[in-house]
C-alpha cells in the first residue's frame, strides 16, 4: 500500500474523528440543539452500527461453497453470547476464534 | 484523587483496549502496512471502531474523500458525547482540548460515572484520558509487531471488526427507544450488500438511512 495514500487517508480520519468529538463545543457552547439534531444523534448511531455489520459482510460469496456458512455462525455467536453474558470482548473473542477455526479448519 | 485510584477507575477500559487495540494492530499487519502506523492512527485518530473501519476503507483502496465521510458518519455518536460535556468542560483550561480529541465511548463512559470533585476534575479527566489512549496505543502497537513476528495462522482475524459492530449494534439497540430505525438499518443493510455496488455501498446505505430517518420522522416516532 503506497505510504502517500496511508498518510492521506489517516489524516483525514484524524480530521473527521475530532471535528466529530468538536462540533458540539463549537456549535452548541451557548444555545441548545434543535430537537432535529438531537432526534438524528439519538437514532442514526444504530443504524450506521447495524448497516457496518452488512458492510463488513458484503465480499461474502452467498451463492458459492461454503455460502456464507462461517459468517453466519460466527455473526449467530457473536449476538448469542452478547446477549447471554453482555460482554463486549468476550462475545467478540469468542466468535472470531470460532470463525477463524471454521474457515481454517473446517471449510477449506 | 490519588494517580493510583484513577487508575483503578480505568481497568475495565485497559481490559477492553489492550486486545482489542491488538487485534486492531494484527489486522494492521496483515495488510503488510507497516508497525508504526499503527501508532500514528492510535496516537492521532484514536478511535477503536474508526480505526478499524479505516484499514477495511484502506483495503478496499477507498477515496480519500469516501475515507473522510465514513469516518465522519461513524464517530457522529460522538458529538452526543460532547454535547453533554459542554458544560462540564466549560471552565477547564486549554488542556480540554485533549479531552475533547479523547472522548471515546469508553472515555466518555468513565468521565460520565466517575465521581469527582469540581476542582480536582480537569487533573482526573485528564489523566483518566491520557491513561487510556496509552493503553490504545500500546496495544495496537503489540498487536502490529508481535504480527509480523508470532508464527500464528491469523487468517479470519478481520472478524472481530464484524464481531465489534454487531456487539455495538445490540448495545446501541438496548439503549435506543425507537425500535424501528433498527429494522429499516436491517433491510438497508440487506439490499446494500446484496444489491449495491461493492464500492459504493457504505454510502450509499448510509445516505439512504440518514434520508429514511429524517423523511419519516414523524411515522418513525409515532410508532414507538
Amino acid at each position: 500500500m503506497q505510504d502517500s495514500y496511508l498518510i492521506a487517508g489517516i489524516a483525514v480520519a484524524v480530521f473527521a474523528t475530532y471535528l466529530t468529538r468538536a462540533i458540539p463545543f463549537i456549535f452548541f457552547a451557548k444555545r441548545k440543539p434543535s430537537p432535529l439534531i438531537r432526534y438524528i444523534e439519538w437514532n442514526m448511531p444504530l443504524m450506521i452500527m447495524v448497516i457496518l455489520v452488512f458492510y463488513a459482510l458484503k465480499d461474502v460469496k452467498w451463492n458459492q461453497y461454503p455460502f456464507g456458512i462461517a459468517e453466519l455462525i460466527g455473526v449467530s455467536i457473536a449476538i448469542l453470547v452478547h446477549v447471554k453474558f453482555n460482554n463486549a470482548l468476550l462475545s467478540i473473542i469468542i466468535s472470531t476464534a470460532t470463525y477463524m477455526f471454521l474457515i481454517q479448519k473446517v471449510f477449506v | 484523587m490519588r494517580f493510583f485510584s484513577i487508575f483503578k477507575l480505568t481497568i475495565p477500559v485497559m481490559m477492553g483496549y489492550i486486545p482489542l487495540g491488538m487485534a486492531f494492530g494484527l489486522l494492521l499487519s496483515k495488510m503488510m502496512i507497516p508497525w508504526y502506523y499503527a501508532f500514528f492512527m492510535s496516537t492521532f485518530i484514536f478511535a477503536g471502531s474508526g480505526q478499524f473501519l479505516a484499514l477495511t476503507l484502506f483495503a478496499s483502496q477507498a477515496s480519500i474523500l469516501e475515507i473522510g465521510i465514513a469516518t465522519f458518519l461513524l464517530n457522529l455518536r460522538h458529538s452526543f458525547y460532547g454535547l453533554s460535556m459542554v458544560s462540564t468542560f466549560k471552565n477547564f483550561s486549554w488542556k480540554k482540548n485533549y479531552l475533547i480529541f479523547g472522548l471515546t465511548d469508553e472515555t466518555f463512559a468513565l468521565l460520565k460515572t466517575s465521581e469527582i470533585e469540581e476542582r480536582d476534575k480537569e487533573r482526573v479527566y485528564l489523566i483518566i484520558t491520557a491513561l487510556n489512549q496509552s493503553y490504545w496505543v500500546i496495544g495496537s502497537v503489540i498487536g502490529a509487531i508481535l504480527g509480523n513476528v508470532l508464527p500464528f495462522n491469523y487468517k479470519g482475524i478481520e472478524f472481530s471488526l464484524t464481531a465489534l459492530f454487531v456487539v455495538l449494534s445490540i448495545d446501541l439497540y438496548k439503549k435506543s427507544k425507537l425500535h424501528k430505525p433498527f429494522l429499516i438499518a436491517i433491510i438497508i443493510g440487506l439490499v446494500g450488500m446484496l444489491g449495491f455496488p461493492s464500492d459504493k455501498m457504505l454510502i450509499l446505505s448510509l445516505s439512504l438511512a440518514a434520508a429514511v430517518l429524517i423523511l419519516f420522522r414523524r411515522n418513525l416516532e409515532d410508532a414507538r
